[in-house]
């Protein structure tokens, strides 16, 4: 391992990504050890090196995803931290937040201990992060053991799933946390409205005869915890915006300066309702797919600026529990193995978003977030990128799939671009 | 026409097939005349009741229906099989698969059953009411009564009065009638109304601006206690008062001829009253006995293990 990992290599007349630009940078990438030691339009006379054509290929930093469910320990059926490391890699994400909604919940410092112990083995173990719970076994009641849990290695608090949904629970939990410096990530809904909902309410809801979630119950409950975050001065994450109106009232709060941030996810911009179709369990999700016109809006505010991070709020489930009836069957799909190549094909291919964009919202904003060191090309810097190559395709069969579990709309598509190599801390993690 | 081997909702279906299955219940519908009412045309199939829901009538139709073609009928029996033990679905359809029956009558309280029933088997499957969804032969047969009372239904009026929300045979009755070429309204409490209904169909709170519309005929829903957890209305009696065929109202459809039809069973007291089950322009009798023949010409177009 040490004569190959000692061995620089030339990425060679690579298409390079940054956040700071929409356009790409045509040049030579060198790498040794696990630093970039030289970026240039060409670098040439180096000795012992292997040279890797990337001509035609973006090189761009790897991604970050803050909402995923590893769904280690308790679920592990569905994934363990070890499978959801190789999907994050699949798809060219070196590292992520995992949520607290494991058995048992990862409410204190205990549990962020065992699971962070497990994530070291995985081959991103070191870029692997744990979001504690808000309260206690995530039932919106008892606050859980925040300082704990941040000396833990927690870093961020979220009962993720469903909102805390008293509000002066959520108001203590905020003042509590403001001074362990971790955001609090808000899953938007007030349950009472989504009532046994299990698809966005709408003309399709109506079609299929489903209980519908209407998109005040996401609405109302974003409205409720900006206000609180106004209150109270902490930093608010609000985890995937599906709506048009969710994200103007966001859009109102950062104007006016308060400390609110927010996430898009691929498949609220790429799918809605009418998706669906014969009560495909695949696009069956919480917060649900909205509209088309959702799907637009959400795609401008994200080109605007309006949406901090991309996630992929990527949530195993197995065959077994996603083969049900519509109603019956569990929310959640899988993401990080598609994300990219989603975006790729249906935004950045046609020229609607930019790789700049790319970059900013799902490698370097979410580290910071995170207050991580994001990981741009550039001299000296940690070598933490992936090489996509925009003019293969993929399949996206169960046989490509690292997750354990195959609950996706992109099941058995095949998208433009391919993930072609990611590398960690200098090592190549994955060549295709 | 292609073969079909299901039968799950109405939305799915072609011109063509909804023709098809109307003209031949004519037919079907002359055998109750005579004394001996059998044609062997499902002589050697076996017809399945699979029932999630209880249900009397609806259950009693295809059984009717399926025996006056001949078939074997099978009822599974629900409330003493694996199912209450905690049997998936498609666990029971992998077993009634090896039994090699030809048709599975379903109904299940949450939508869309029937379709993932219907994937997993090479039985026709009929939906006889699913959830909030669908209620395919209903609408059917509600189509074929009113076109034994109209020569012509483009442009009839049809006014559906109750719980739309909550009502499979809202939704599959008001296509059916569209598709045909009536004009739809609903009548329904504010908070039984579907957020976004199809914008051809016509709303309306009270019966005032309803019978303003001029339907010709008056479909009442059963108010669906059971399907309730929240509360919609405030008391029967209100509902009654609102949005029931009270006996001035039965006298105001008296007075303009206006049919009046229901799926049963009827609340009486609530939705209906008793002055309204004796009018005499009631379809609610024919409706049962079209019920038998629709589903016979349903039995006999299905061609189970046909694709789709």
């Amino acid at each position: 391992m040490g004569a190959s990992r000692r061995m620089k290599r030339l990425y060679h007349q690579a298409q390079i990504a940054s956040e700071d630009s929409s356009q790409l940078q045509l040049g030579d990438v060198l790498v040794e050890g696990d630093r970039i030691i030289g970026v240039a339009p060409t670098i040439s006379g180096v000795s012992d090196c292997e040279v890797i054509d990337c001509q035609g290929r973006i090189l761009m930093p790897a991604m970050f995803d803050i909402h995923v469910h590893a769904r280690e320990p308790g679920h592990e059926d569905k994934e363990n931290i070890g499978s959801c490391a190789e999907a994050a890699i699949n798809g060219g994400v070196t590292g992520f937040v995992m949520m607290a909604n494991t058995s048992p919940t990862i409410d204190n410092a205990g549990v962020v201990r065992t699971v962070l112990e497990s994530a070291r083995r995985a081959r991103i173990g070191s870029s692997i992060y744990v979001a504690g719970a808000i309260t206690k076994g995530r039932k919106g009641e008892e606050l859980a053991g925040i300082a704990g849990m941040k000396s833990a290695g927690a870093v961020m608090l979220s009962d993720n799933g469903h909102a805390v949904d008293n509000p002066q629970v959520l108001r203590r939990a905020m003042e509590y946390a403001k001074h362990f410096d971790m955001p609090i990530a808000s899953h938007c809904e007030i349950k009472d409205l989504s009532g046994k909902g299990c698809m966005h309410e709408g003309k399709v809801s109506y079609a299929l005869g489903l209980p519908g979630m209407p998109s005040i119950s996401e609405e109302i409950g974003i409205s409720r915890d900006v206000r609180l975050a106004e209150y109270t001065g902490v930093h608010l994450n609000i985890q995937h915006v599906t709506t048009a109106e969710g994200m103007s009232t966001i859009k109102r709060a950062k104007d006016r300066g308060i400390r609110v941030t927010c996430e898009i996810t691929p498949q609220h911009l790429i799918f809605n309702q009418e998706h669906i179709g014969n009560y495909d369990t695949n696009y069956k999700m919480n917060p649900p797919l909205r509209t088309a016109e959702d799907n637009a809006a959400l795609l401008n505010g994200l080109k605007d600026g309006w949406f901090d991070v991309i996630v992929t709020d990527h949530s195993p489930h197995t065959p077994f529990e996603k083969n049900q009836d519509f109603a019956s069957a569990p929310f959640g799909i899988t993401g990080l193995e598609t994300a990219l190549p989603s975006l790729f094909h249906h935004f950045v291919s046609k020229g609607i978003l930019d790789w700049g964009l790319i970059v900013k919202r799902y490698s370097a904003e979410p580290r910071r977030m995170m207050k991580l060191a994001p990981v741009p090309v550039k001299e000296g810097g940690l070598a933490e990128f992936i090489v996509f190559n925009p003019e293969r395709s993929m399949t996206f069969t169960q046989d490509f799939m690292k997750s354990k579990s195959i609950n996706t709309p992109f099941i058995d598509q095949t998208l433009k671009g391919m993930v072609e190599r990611v590398i960690y801390r200098g090592e190549e993690l994955l060549v295709r | 026409m292609t073969p079909r081997k299901d039968l799950l909702d109405i939305a799915s279906l072609t011109d063509e097939e909804i023709e098809f299955v109307l003209a031949n219940a004519g037919p079907f519908k002359d055998l109750f005349k005579r004394t001996v009412k059998k044609v062997p045309t499902l002589k050697g199939k076996s017809v399945l009741t699979l029932f999630y829901e209880p249900s009397t009538r609806t259950r009693s139709s295809f059984e009717v229906a399926a025996s006056r073609l001949s078939a074997d009928v099978i009822g599974f029996d629900i409330e003493s099989s694996s199912v209450v033990k905690g049997e998936s679905v498609l666990d029971t359809v992998e077993t009634l698969e090896s039994m090699k029956v030809d048709y599975i009558i379903v109904r299940h309280k949450k939508s869309g059953t029937p379709n993932l029933i219907a994937q997993n088997t090479r039985a026709s499957v009929i939906n006889a009411g699913d959830g909030w969804h669908a209620h395919p032969t209903q609408a059917l047969l509600d189509a074929f009564t009113l076109r034994e009372k109209f020569k012509d239904l483009r442009g009839a009026r049809v006014l559906i009065v109750g719980d739309i929300q909550h009502s499979r045979v809202a939704r599959s009755t008001s296509l059916i009638l569209r598709r045909l070429g009536m004009n739809v309204a609903y009548l329904s409490p504010g908070s039984m109304m579907p957020r976004e209904i199809p914008q051809e169909i016509a709303q309306f709170g009270n019966w005032d601006d309803a019978l303003a519309w001029r339907p010709d005929v008056v479909y009442l829903l059963r108010v669906q206690s059971e399907r309730m957890d929240e509360p919609f209305f405030p008391s029967a009696a209100e509902y009654h008062r609102n949005y029931g065929l009270t006996d001035a109202r039965v006298d105001i459809i008296r007075e303009r001829g206006l049919w009046l039809m229901h799926p049963g069973p009827v609340n009486r007291g609530v939705e209906i009253t008793d002055r309204g089950m004796n009018y005499e322009k009631s379809l609610i009798n024919q409706q049962v006995e079209n019920g038998i023949a629709v589903r016979m010409s349903v039995l006999y177009w299905l061609k189970p293990g046909a694709e789709g």
